[in-house]
């Protein structure tokens, strides 16, 4: 009976040219190892013009400003701003400062167990409504315009419908305003999550929780692929310096200050509060018809973290005419880091921005 | 002299004993851990559904098993006590009893590996049958938790109590992580009996042409299985049950270096706590207060 004959051979030629290949590529890797590697981030030059307890204040000053308004950047909490400054090929900081455009970006710093106490409204109303107030001062302009990425784009809806007559154009890329929806993982994790029980054992939450947490929405793509395609490429200088910048943004989340994550999961994610105008900043409703000025939102098609049901209903809500919904090709942090966000979409912020700065 | 003339108790006998003991006590965990019933030396009947996840629990107790029956054999344990006049026979047959208990593991896993068995269902991740977990628990509970719960007395009762709680605490954590990490396992099983039934084709074996592409398509499957573990109420369950075990542990841990810095005379979590609120709502009342009065100072540049 003829049971199909296994091609032995031809494995093992092809076994003999993967070893053989696998062993000039750890040689060419050895070489770049033992060599330097450039494998900062957030490398653009910046002055340091504000600092407020933790919280710092970082200004990029731009060879040729274009625009009067300056732009304040606002991050989210659960990880590093140097996301918008990974690298000079793909950093927003600087393809905008190439457009000519003034900007300012809140570092939040590392919370300690001194910082458990500060609420939503001590981020929104104290601190960033400081910075705003200080950037206002130093150029003499009754507006800024903001731009808020992922959380921190959160962070702006609410500072924007507080403070519209500080903010002249908001800009929010993946940032989660709708947070009652079944698509994304996060969004069913923190349905569930007893908050209380955590800050209490914890005082703040800590980051390595949110890096593992982060590990655990793909563990095939981010524990086992990710690590096979560095082995891969590591006699590629640019890849492994690209792929150590990125591990050094990943796992670098810093503790999150325990009342502000209180809030975040029981007023934003369980109590869906935000999009129903019921959710309170100390003594003040946020109120989205309040938001008056032009929004441009932009998310990302195949973002698992924040999926676009959790981003689109914010032009609906909002009380300003002039909105528009974009909804890139890409995921979470694609749409920070991609090429082509640098090469398309950061021009087309900074020409949108133009347009309205009157 | 005989070694009862000169007050000293024959070793032997001892050990005999003690080893006889042990495997009774093994013997007893395996009739009552759940799932197991009769699986002890005097054997019977498991169920299908239940044997699966019970085997590789029940291989380790037979490799225990094997080893101490080894050591109650007639001359084995006098040769260990008499200069050990024949230790590669004896541990060879040692070497024997072990190898075959391990390689029984490892036959079991690689079994599951190529879907011969399956602890759930192809789809979905309810019923999980995880009665490995339910029994070390259940041995924890029954057994050692008592002991740690033991109250203390005198002087250095509550510091004892705080050590034996945050032991506890710790140990039922690793309880809880060990079923969080067999869950996250699950996806890897599921997706290599899912290659494992491809690559048979007409009966035969075949293998993969490009290596590569079969990879890719193990991790497209493994990523399904995954998204689909995430979403179960399982899941949900185990993760939040596991987070439970990793605060109460972190609280009973803090518990514990409360007492040695209370000890030292050191300020501790709980009163620095009391610190940084007084100073958080001072530094709030302070900002509001300014604000009413109009002297709120504008934000000063750096340098």
């Amino acid at each position: 009976m003829d049971r199909g004959k296994i091609p032995v051979d031809l494995i093992m030629a092809k076994l003999a040219a993967d070893a053989r290949a696998a062993k000039h590529r750890l040689e060419r890797a050895r070489d770049i190892f033992h060599g330097p590697l450039a494998t900062d981030i957030g490398a653009t030059p910046y002055e340091l013009v504000y600092q407020t307890d933790r919280v710092r204040l970082k200004y990029y000053r731009p060879e040729a400003a274009r625009f009067k308004t300056p732009l304040l950047l606002v991050h989210g909490l659960f990880n590093r701003e140097t996301l918008l400054d990974l690298q000079p090929d793909r950093s927003i900081v600087h393809t905008l400062l190439k457009e000519g455009v003034e900007v300012y970006l809140i570092e939040w710093g590392s919370p300690s167990r001194r910082d458990q106490f500060l609420t939503l409204d001590d981020h929104i109303n104290g601190y960033m409504d400081d910075m705003v107030e200080f950037i206002r001062r130093r150029h003499g302009v009754p507006q800024v315009n903001l731009m808020g990425v992922c959380l921190g784009g959160t962070f702006a809806v609410m500072y924007a419908a507080l403070h519209p007559a500080k903010i002249r154009n908001l800009i929010t890329t993946v940032a989660p305003t709708h947070f009652n929806t079944p698509k994304g993982l996060l969004h069913i994790w923190m349905q569930k999550i007893d908050v209380d029980r955590l800050i209490h054992a914890y005082g703040n939450l800590p980051g390595n929780l949110v890096n593992a947490a982060f590990l655990l929405l793909n563990p095939p793509r981010l524990l086992l692929d990710k690590y096979l395609g560095f082995l891969e490429n590591m006699d590629n200088k640019d890849f492994v310096e690209n792929f150590i910048r990125m591990e050094k943004w990943i796992f670098d989340s810093p503790d999150v200050p325990g009342e502000t994550f209180r809030q975040i999961v029981k007023d934003l994610y369980q109590e869906n509060l935000l999009v129903q105008g019921k959710l309170r900043l100390g003594e003040r409703r946020v109120d989205l018809r309040q938001l008056t000025m032009p929004l441009l939102n932009i998310y990302g098609q195949y973002d698992h973290l924040v999926p676009p049901e959790a981003c689109e209903v914010l032009t609906e809500k909002v009380g300003s005419r002039d909105t528009e919904n974009v909804c890139l090709d890409t995921g979470h942090v694609g749409i920070y880091v991609s090429s082509r966000f640098q090469k398309e979409t950061v021009p087309m912020i900074a020409a949108w921005l133009l347009a309205r700065e009157g | 002299m005989t070694q009862e003339n000169s007050g000293q108790v024959a070793p032997e006998p001892l050990l005999a004993a003690w080893i006889t003991w042990t495997m009774d006590f093994w013997d007893t965990m395996a009739q009552m851990g759940p799932g197991l019933g009769g699986a002890g030396r005097s054997g019977g009947q498991v169920s299908r559904e239940t044997a699966v996840s019970g085997e590789p629990w029940l291989a380790a107790l037979n490799l225990w098993q094997a080893f101490f029956s080894l050591l109650t054999e007639p001359g084995t344990v006098t040769a260990v006590f008499q200069g050990i006049q024949a230790p590669s026979k004896i541990i060879l047959r040692m070497a024997q009893a072990g190898w075959g208990g391990y390689f029984y593991l490892h036959q079991q896993w690689l079994e599951g590996w190529q879907g011969n068995g399956s602890p759930s269902g192809e789809k979905g991740y309810e019923n999980l049958d995880q009665d490995i977990f339910k029994a070390c628990n259940e041995i924890f509970e029954q057994d050692f938790r008592r002991l740690l719960n033991l109250p203390h007395l005198c002087l250095t009762g509550l510091p004892q109590e705080a050590v034996n709680r945050a032991t506890e605490k710790f140990n039922q954590f690793q309880a809880a992580m060990a079923e969080f990490i067999y869950l996250l396992y699950l996806p890897v099983k599921k997706s290599l009996r899912t290659m494992g039934a491809e690559k048979v084709d007409g009966g035969q074996a075949k293998p993969p042409e490009d290596f590569k592409d079969y990879y890719k398509r193990w991790l497209k499957i493994l990523e399904g299985h995954y998204m689909t573990l995430f979403q179960s109420a399982e899941y949900i369950r185990t993760l939040t049950h596991t987070l439970h075990a990793l605060e109460d542990f972190t609280l009973a841990k803090q518990e514990l270096l409360s007492e040695a810095m209370a000890a030292l005379g050191l300020p501790t979590r709980r009163e620095m706590d009391d610190l940084y609120r007084e100073i958080y709502l001072l530094k709030k009342s302070m900002k509001g207060l300014a604000q009413k009065i109009g002297r709120t100072d504008p934000p000063q540049e750096e340098g």
